[in-house]
């Protein structure tokens, strides 16, 4: 089964994967949003998603110690890293303590940012020609950069909300 | 992971530096740990991942051998350096269990006087 979803919000992606799987849906592979399904024991699999720290230097590196520690990583796409353990195996959390979740979410935070601001940026210049031209074509193409924008605003502003509540916790 | 060598160490980087005191490779990592504290800290591979990448970066632990033939198994030894941050945290909490003892006996003096 191929299935079509954009997410950009790890998290709600996680919940989703781990929804398919309980309906007997197990993820076989990724690319461009778009994600192949091979029936499987419905909860035969616990699903993680991580992002790496760079998208090429650590890659053989991350996949072997992941493979070793009994954690099948199921695709990757750029820096998005999809991981899988048998629910037979025991509870699958790739970050167990509040150090090393902030970390995870300050990458992810910091990932976003630099796509914030070329999309504010692009908005900016289009919102401009909108208004000098005022052609509807143009202004269509700035409603829909605005709400890109917004988009990202959303899930670094969600990043650094969870950041903060991650640090309460660690007092 | 704390920039600082003398703050307090988190629970996982305390035993993780006490799983490496002999050779160990990641997933011995996670069963050692879990073993010591009886299942209650069950360590992610990402956070375990993570720490040793910080802690070699830090000269805490190294790279002991790299089984290049077969699946890549790398083992980590704790340094002298990472020995020295290790027992300056056993110190501290020394101190902490120390001053806690003290507490309670003072505690039961009250109740003795009353």
């Amino acid at each position: 089964m191929l299935k079509f979803r954009l997410y950009y919000d790890k998290d709600a992606e996680q919940d989703w994967l781990q929804k398919m799987c309980l309906e007997g849906w197990a993820l076989k592979q990724f690319f461009l949003g778009f994600y192949t399904f091979v029936p499987c024991e419905p909860g035969e699999y616990n699903y993680q998603i991580d992002i790496l720290d760079n998208w090429h230097g650590d890659k053989t590196d991350y996949a072997t110690f992941m493979e070793e520690a009994g954690v099948e990583v199921v695709g990757q796409w750029w820096r998005w890293v999809f991981l899988r353990k048998k629910a037979a195996d025991g509870p699958f959390e790739m970050y167990t303590d509040a150090q090393s979740k902030i970390a995870q979410y300050r990458k992810i935070k910091r990932f976003f940012t630099v796509f914030l601001v070329i999309e504010t940026i692009c908005f900016l210049m289009e919102l401009m020609a909108a208004m000098e031209t005022g052609e509807v074509v143009i202004g269509a193409l700035t409603v829909l950069l605005g709400i890109i924008t917004l988009a990202l605003l959303r899930i670094v502003w969600k990043c650094q909300w969870k950041i903060e509540q991650l640090r309460r916790e660690e007092i | 992971m704390r920039g600082l060598d003398n703050t307090p160490l988190t629970e996982a980087l305390f035993y993780i530096l006490l799983a490496v005191r002999t050779p160990n490779h990641g997933y011995g990592i996670i069963q050692d740990i879990n073993e010591m504290t009886g299942g209650r800290v069950a360590l992610g591979p990402g956070t375990l991942y993570g720490a040793i990448n910080s802690m070699l970066t830090k000269g805490w632990i190294r790279l002991y051998s790299e089984d290049k033939e077969s699946r890549k198994k790398k083992e980590y030894l704790l340094t002298s350096r990472g020995m020295e941050v290790f027992q300056n945290e056993v110190q501290r909490l020394q101190e902490l269990i120390c001053n806690a003892q003290k507490m309670e006996q003072s505690n039961l003096m009250d109740v003795d006087g009353r």
